[in-house]
């Protein structure tokens, strides 16, 4: 039924497709940051314990996730102040570019490169540190042209085999690619060894058999 | 599209067909057919051919480039230049598929063919995953690959342009006022 299902794709811009399920779950990472200002009565929200009515002091440090920062931040109202996490810092990226495919981005992300572009979002001329999210972006397109090829080879090769330990260290945008790739190669063998010709029910009939047969059962 | 998609495109293809039965010409919308004499060449569609073969009407005559010698020279052609070299049929590994499966009988060495059409298409395919390697690499925004067939660029043909979609995007990001633009809806 994969056909007739047309999901909203992430947008892996500056602006996220609203609709997108995987930029919602994107969106609700952690992003480390700091109090500008002090919030009356959000100390339980966000997480600094205390009862409802406590304020957040100014200065402190907090974990907002990506939707509430992306709300929050504004260069003249200094409400709160944002920093890209450690794996879009100096120290990652000098990693990344020595060799980007050893790098679980898995683990880091597991929405790397859409995550990477939302920072771009708290681009601030006066927070040097924010600055550095522009050549930052620099470094997303640099891992995922060198992780290319890699991706490219391993889905295009691996015919019938257990993928699971090839695509446990991508990133969901680079496992996306890495099916589509699988998914060219696996209808071509399937064509070349006459599987394609042969007619079958279709996925609609037999899941509605299952269906009734379900109901009967219950 | 689907690999069968293609072949459905294919199968479009003219063969030489030997019929052993006699009918006149044929009106069909895509073109007049035959007439067909037994034991007299003419030429028709793959898929006609395939159906006449299998109720054994005709005896089915190979295109002149499924031969072991010229596909030999096509291989090592193949090997030796950098740029896809042209094939002998848009639809070679189509045709070189449908008539092995259904025809085999008619086609002298019919098991070296396979195997030489399956090499150059390796060839082909570990090129094309080299040249898009590159491509990729050196941020290139078009390509020009003429010699390419239609099967080839539809097995790596989503995934390409999917992986280029997405390093379009995380290029454009650097234009934060272009970019926010064209996203405006």
């Amino acid at each position: 039924m994969s056909e007739a299902y047309f999901p909203v794709g992430p947008g892996l811009g500056l602006e996220e497709n609203f609709l997108s399920l995987d930029d919602i779950l994107m969106s609700q990472e952690k992003l480390p940051g700091r109090a500008e200002s002090a919030l009356p009565r959000l100390a339980l929200a966000l997480g600094k314990g205390g009862g409802g009515a406590e304020s957040v002091p100014e200065g402190s440090k907090l974990e907002i996730p990506l939707w509430l920062a992306k709300g929050l931040h504004d260069s003249k109202r200094r409400i709160i102040s944002v920093e890209p996490p450690k794996i879009y810092k100096e120290a990652w990226r000098t990693v990344f570019s020595a060799d980007a495919n050893v790098v679980d981005l898995h683990k880091m992300g597991p929405y790397y490169y859409g995550f990477g572009s939302q920072l771009l979002n708290f681009d601030n001329p006066e927070n040097p540190e924010i600055a550095q999210t522009v050549s930052n972006c620099v470094y997303h397109l640099q891992t995922f042209i060198s992780r290319f090829r890699r991706i490219m080879d391993s889905s295009q090769n691996a015919y019938n085999e257990d993928t699971s330990a090839l695509v446990a260290r991508l990133d969901e945008l680079e496992r996306a690619l890495f099916q589509v790739g699988q998914k060219g190669l696996n209808d071509f063998q399937c064509w070349e060894k006459g599987q394609a010709s042969q007619i079958t029910a279709s996925s609609l009939v037999q899941n509605y058999g299952k269906r009734k047969f379900a109901e009967v059962d219950g | 599209m689907e690999p069968a998609e293609v072949e459905f495109l294919a199968e479009k293809e003219l063969v030489t067909i030997v019929p052993n039965f006699s009918l006149d010409r044929i009106h069909l919308i895509g073109g007049d057919l035959g007439p067909f004499n037994p034991g007299l060449p003419v030429e028709v569609p793959v898929w006609l051919a395939i159906n006449l073969k299998q109720r054994q009407k005709c005896r089915l005559i190979p295109p002149e480039w499924m031969d072991v010698g010229k596909l030999e020279e096509i291989r090592d052609q193949e090997r030796k230049e950098d740029t896809f070299t042209p094939m002998p049929s848009p639809y070679y590994m189509e045709l070189t598929k449908l008539l092995l499966n259904y025809a085999s009988d008619n086609i002298p060495r019919a098991d070296e063919i396979r195997t030489l059409v399956k090499d150059t298409w390796d060839t082909r395919m570990a090129k094309l995953r080299l040249s898009a390697d590159s491509f990729v690499r050196q941020q290139e925004a078009h390509a020009k690959l003429d010699n390419l067939t239609l099967m080839e660029i539809n097995t790596t043909g989503t995934f390409l342009t999917q992986a280029l979609d997405h390093m379009y995007k995380l290029r454009t990001n650097l234009q934060p006022g272009e970019s926010a633009h064209s996203q405006d809806f």
